[in-house]
């Protein structure tokens, strides 16, 4: 990994883009007190801190945490040492460029079938009954403005009684 | 007489999955015995609702640093991000049986690989020694929540017809249990919900205006014919 170094970062200890920066809380630092936070807090820092936590220090990471993640909005990584320190960065350059497989993916699904659905939550309403229906309301919008007799025709009395009610029922 | 709210002066509630309540019951009592009045209810994703936005897993350590398991977790990552605005992860240190010391165990670049995309993806990660210290951040989180004026403020049962329309909603495109109940509540008809405009439905159920859009589009979006023929039956 190629590393550039830089000596007007400020505060911030590692920049990984535009967006992502990083800040390293050592074991000393954690131990020593709270002149950490002070560096957190006025870091203006929109990113990631990543800390060590050992078994000497890990009395003390959950109120760090309470403050980085509940009272600040940043995202606070544990690591036990510093290898695993430049593990865990040198992954976050990479997820950087990389597809992420937990973002939403916003794929643009045919709405077909879950129209579908909503219709068959009508009670006394199936699958055929339900596309039947929207043959002749092709959206939700325009089935809940259908009139008894459009539907009576087409699915029977019982059922366009059934359908009415759904939409219409009070739900208090 | 109405129903009791879900969070009334003071105390603060969850709804919690039964998944849970059978997994891990020990949890379940912590929670209690800190005064976090549990709701259960089948959630289809998240361990935990705890306000308006925010959807709840755990995963222990082994979990996410397991291969085999990268598939599970994607999934139920990418189903809590599109159902909920907010989605922690609260992961949790591997038990060790009594007596056994606490291992030190030397992370996998698996387990680093997850954390950076899991940090990267918007996901609030948060670490737990175990069970004592996850009652602990689920109820600062719950009580954070509160504060910001998220907590869920409709009664959690459903009665009659409201019934009917909880499932509905729930069939709708990217809604949470949480949004899908509000809007049982706060509407007067399923009539109403399918005329509301986008704005009305961001208004009552405090859902962000692309989630409100998504719903607006489905509610009148027009099949095409073709697709909604009837298949001869064979």
């Amino acid at each position: 990994m190629k590393l550039l170094f830089e000596e007007e970062l400020g505060v911030i200890d590692f920049c990984l883009s535009n967006k992502t920066c990083v800040l390293y809380v050592s074991e000393t630092d954690l131990v020593a007190g709270n002149a950490y936070r002070r560096r957190i807090a006025n870091s203006g820092l929109q990113g990631v801190v990543v800390v060590e936590k050992t078994p000497l220090c890990e009395q003390y990471f959950s109120v760090l945490q309470k403050f980085v993640v509940l009272e600040l909005g940043l995202t606070l990584l544990p690591v036990a040492d510093t290898s695993e320190a430049a593990q865990l960065i040198a992954q976050m350059v990479f997820a950087e460029s990389k597809e992420n497989p937990f973002s939403r993916r916003s794929v643009s699904r045919l709405l077909e079938p879950l129209v579908l659905g909503l219709v068959q939550q009508i009670p006394g309403v199936g699958k055929v009954k339900a596309l039947q229906l929207l043959q002749r309301f092709p959206s939700m919008h325009q089935l809940s403005r259908a009139s008894l007799q459009e539907l009576e025709i087409l699915v029977g009395e019982t059922t366009a009684q059934q359908i009415r009610g759904f939409f219409q029922d009070p739900l208090s | 007489a109405h129903a009791p709210l879900l969070s009334t002066e003071g105390q603060v509630s969850m709804l919690v999955d039964p998944r849970c309540i059978s997994g891990s019951s020990e949890l379940v009592s912590r929670l209690r015995h800190i005064g976090v009045k549990l709701r259960v209810c089948s959630l289809s994703g998240p361990d935990f609702i705890l306000s308006k936005r925010m959807a709840v897993n755990r995963e222990s350590e082994s979990d996410l640093s397991g291969v085999q398991n990268r598939r599970r977790l994607q999934e139920r990552i990418q189903k809590l991000q599109e159902e909920h605005e907010r989605v922690c992860l609260i992961i949790q240190r591997d038990r060790t049986k009594p007596g056994e010391p606490v291992r030190i165990i030397q992370h996998s670049r698996h387990y680093a690989a997850t954390l950076a995309l899991l940090a990267k993806a918007g996901v609030r990660l948060l670490f737990s020694n175990g069970i004592e210290d996850t009652a602990a951040i689920l109820n600062e989180l719950v009580q954070l929540e509160k504060r910001k004026g998220q907590a869920i403020d409709v009664p959690l049962e459903v009665r009659g017809h409201q019934q009917r329309a909880l499932q509905f909603c729930l069939s709708l495109p990217r809604i949470s249990y949480v949004t899908a109940l509000i809007m049982s509540h706060r509407f007067n008809s399923v009539v109403e919900i399918i005329n509301s405009s986008v704005e009305d439905l961001q208004s009552l159920t405090s859902i962000s205006h692309s989630r409100a859009e998504e719903i607006y589009r489905c509610l009148r979006y027009s099949c095409d014919p073709v697709l909604t023929r009837q298949q001869p039956v064979l």
